[in-house]
């Protein structure tokens, strides 16, 4: 996984619960990178899964709350980070499909080697918008907590559910976005 | 609460504190250390990727350059451009490419520099000029006596000390091949400022390949051009012979005829010379009357009539003038029969010009008969068929009575003892079609298949060429005519002539 997501992931948890905790889930997870993270290297997926793990367990929370949270507080700050020509977009159901268009197009320039996820859209009506989430990493949790990042960007209101999860006994995972 | 507010920590939290955060800086120097190393690495290799670039793009730029030459040198190649301008097209296109400071074209003979205006220098800056001195330099430099010829472009160094001041080359690039006649080419680039290296002699050895075969194709132009104008010649010897040997053999039948038609000229001739006789006679029976009247009447005397009866029976002027007039006619009509019998003679021998033009084919018929007409004896009947009707085709009178001459004579020869002649007509798809049958000999079907074949005769030695019937094959032939020949052994045989039908009445 690219080192963009653990610096911001470091960020956000500096943010929530300070500098005491993050160092001392680095010490209980006792990483193989040690937590030096910088955003021009790659680490290995599980280490986040361990963090996020040591969380659920140190805060009480649920995994998918605790994807979900981080989804939602990084999509301003990956925003930030965007290609120019990706700050066009007003709507979420257009900024969606730029998302697969144009945004992962260019991340790939930069990071030939990225795994990036992939959205298979379902069904679009002018308020309900249905697509596949397709990746191994299965984040599809930390997915719905940028789509809602994305609509307070926008200043949208919306609801985001899965109809269908693999984290949920599925065979694959369905994202729906409805406008309220 | 601002930071400032935070109550102060003291001992084992402080120290807790400062433990964290010494953690994290050190964390982030090795992130940063990481970080560093990263670009410096990218460094690297955007570096290693430029440098490749720049030679993928040098190489590029070689390559296209070398394929521009190969492609434009090919081209002139393959132009349709004389062989020394496209030679001298080559030089300069390779002169430009190797950055020659001078090229040479040379012709070469046994060993020496054929003077003329082929051996001309190029250089870069002013196109070709003549230059003595430089080729007086490069005279030295090349095997110009070596009869082998080079199989590809040959590249060596030269020696500072043989250079002029005025000329100091590093390089001298040559190559050579066959012209016609013996004659060599060379092809010749002195260097000086760039020295021409292995890569680029391959190039000019590819593109020598397609000179060669360019010079190749261009003399034996030259040669086909030559073997062409031959061929033309030789066509109008053929056909001029072809002319002399239609007159010649129409000269032979005439000679064949000519002991027949000397008989029916004798003929007349022989009964116009009694009736002439008899004439003269009866002229003297009239100078006889003259002297008798004369006499008697100078002596002032008037004839009675018993003198005059006296007179005239003693000359039978009555008979006389009778027979004077009898005579007479017979003697015209026996001239016009010479005449006509000339007439035909000549229109028969005439040979004209080849020129078809509407001929009405039973007047040719008629006139063919005449010629031919004592050939067939007392025993010999002769049916036309034709002598009424008006068949016009396209044709040449001279050489189509030649043809039905030919037939006539022949059928003649095969019913040597007596027989018939018919001239019949039919139409079958507009063609006209005339059939020359007679009641003769007939051929089996080895003679007919060697008919048309020149100098096959079955005549005795000197009687026939051989020649009639090929020569009427060939006369038919230009008259888009079609022979076909029906014969039976004892019973007879038909020439069948189709013509294009111009006009039928």
């Amino acid at each position: 996984m690219k080192g963009i997501v653990f610096v911001k992931f470091n960020e956000f948890i500096e943010e929530l619960w300070g500098e005491d905790f993050w160092d001392e889930l680095l010490s209980d997870a006792d990483l193989p990178s040690e937590g030096v993270y910088t955003t021009v290297a790659t680490y290995d997926d599980e280490e986040l899964f361990t963090l996020v793990g040591l969380i659920v367990d140190k805060k009480s929370i649920s995994a998918k709350d605790a994807q979900y949270a981080f989804g939602k507080w990084v999509f301003k700050e990956l925003y930030n980070l965007a290609p120019p020509g990706a700050h066009d977009f007003k709507d979420v159901f257009e900024f969606l499909h730029a998302v697969q268009d144009f945004i992962h197009v260019e991340v790939k320039k930069l990071n030939p080697d990225a795994l990036l996820p992939e959205f298979e859209f379902l069904t679009e009506t002018p308020n309900v918008l249905t697509f596949k989430y397709i990746s191994p990493r299965k984040l599809c949790y930390f997915c719905e907590g940028i789509i809602h990042g994305l609509a307070e960007h926008t200043g949208q209101s919306i609801k985001v559910s899965q109809p269908e999860c693999e984290h949920e006994a599925g065979k694959r995972c369905v994202i729906k976005v409805e406008k309220v | 609460m601002s930071s400032n507010d935070k109550p102060a920590l003291v001992g084992e939290e402080l120290e807790k504190r400062i433990a964290v955060l010494e953690r994290k800086v050190s964390r982030e120097k090795k992130a940063r250390n990481i970080a560093e190393n990263k670009l410096e690495q990218y460094s690297l290799e955007i570096y290693k990727t430029n440098e490749s670039l720049k030679e993928a793009l040098a190489s590029s730029t070689k390559k296209q350059k070398e394929l521009e030459y190969l492609g434009c040198a090919s081209s002139n190649v393959a132009s349709e451009l004389k062989l020394n301008e496209m030679i001298s097209n080559v030089i300069d296109l390779t002169g430009r490419f190797c950055m020659a400071d001078f090229g040479f074209y040379l012709v070469v003979k046994k060993g020496s520099i054929i003077q003329g205006d082929l051996n001309t220098s190029w250089c870069p800056s002013g196109g070709e000029q003549n230059n003595d001195t430089l080729m007086e330099f490069i005279r030295g430099l090349l095997p110009l006596d070596n009869v082998d010829l080079l199989n590809s472009w040959v590249a060596l160094d030269i020696d500072p000390n043989i250079c002029k001041p005025e000329h100091t080359f590093e390089q001298v690039c040559f190559t050579n091949f066959s012209l016609a006649a013996d004659k060599v080419g060379w092809l010749v680039l002195l260097n000086n400022h760039n020295v021409v290296d292995f890569d680029i002699l391959s190039v000019l050895n590819t593109a020598r390949g397609h000179l060669l075969s360019g010079v190749r194709r261009r003399l034996t132009d030259v040669r086909i051009l030559k073997r062409n104008v031959q061929l033309q010649e030789s066509l109008e010897k053929l056909e001029k012979t072809r002319r002399q040997l239609i007159q010649s053999e129409k000269m032979a039948s005439l000679g064949q005829l000519a002991a027949g038609v000397a008989h029916e000229i004798n003929n007349p001739i022989a009964f116009i010379r009694s009736n002439m006789e008899v004439l003269q006679e009866y002229l003297g029976d009239y100078k006889q009357l003259h002297e008798d009247l004369k006499k008697i009447t100078y002596g002032n005397k008037a004839v009675s009539s018993n003198e005059y009866q006296v007179i005239f029976d003693k000359v039978d002027l009555d008979y006389i003038e009778e027979d004077s007039v009898d005579l007479l006619q017979s003697n015209i009509e026996g001239l016009i029969r010479v005449r006509d019998i000339v007439d035909n003679l000549k229109s028969f021998s005439h040979s004209g010009n080849e020129e078809l033009v509407p001929v009405s084919i039973n007047a040719c018929v008629e006139a063919s008969l005449k010629v031919t007409g004592n050939v067939f004896k007392y025993e010999h009947q002769i049916d036309n068929q034709i002598g009424e009707l008006s068949l016009t085709i396209l044709g040449n009178l001279g050489q189509l009575q030649q043809v039905f001459v030919n037939l006539f004579v022949n059928a003649a020869y095969a019913m040597e003892g007596g027989g018939k002649l018919t001239i019949s007509h039919s139409s079958v798809d507009e063609r006209i079609v005339i059939h020359v049958s007679d009641t003769g000999q007939g051929m089996d079907k080895e003679t007919i298949n060697k008919l048309f074949t020149p100098f096959f005769t079955t005549k005795p030695v000197g009687v026939g060429t051989g020649l009639g019937l090929s020569v009427s094959y060939a006369i038919l032939e230009a008259h888009d005519a079609q022979v076909t020949v029906d014969s039976d052994v004892g019973v007879g045989t038909t020439f069948n002539l189709s013509f294009p039908a111009l006009t039928q009445q």
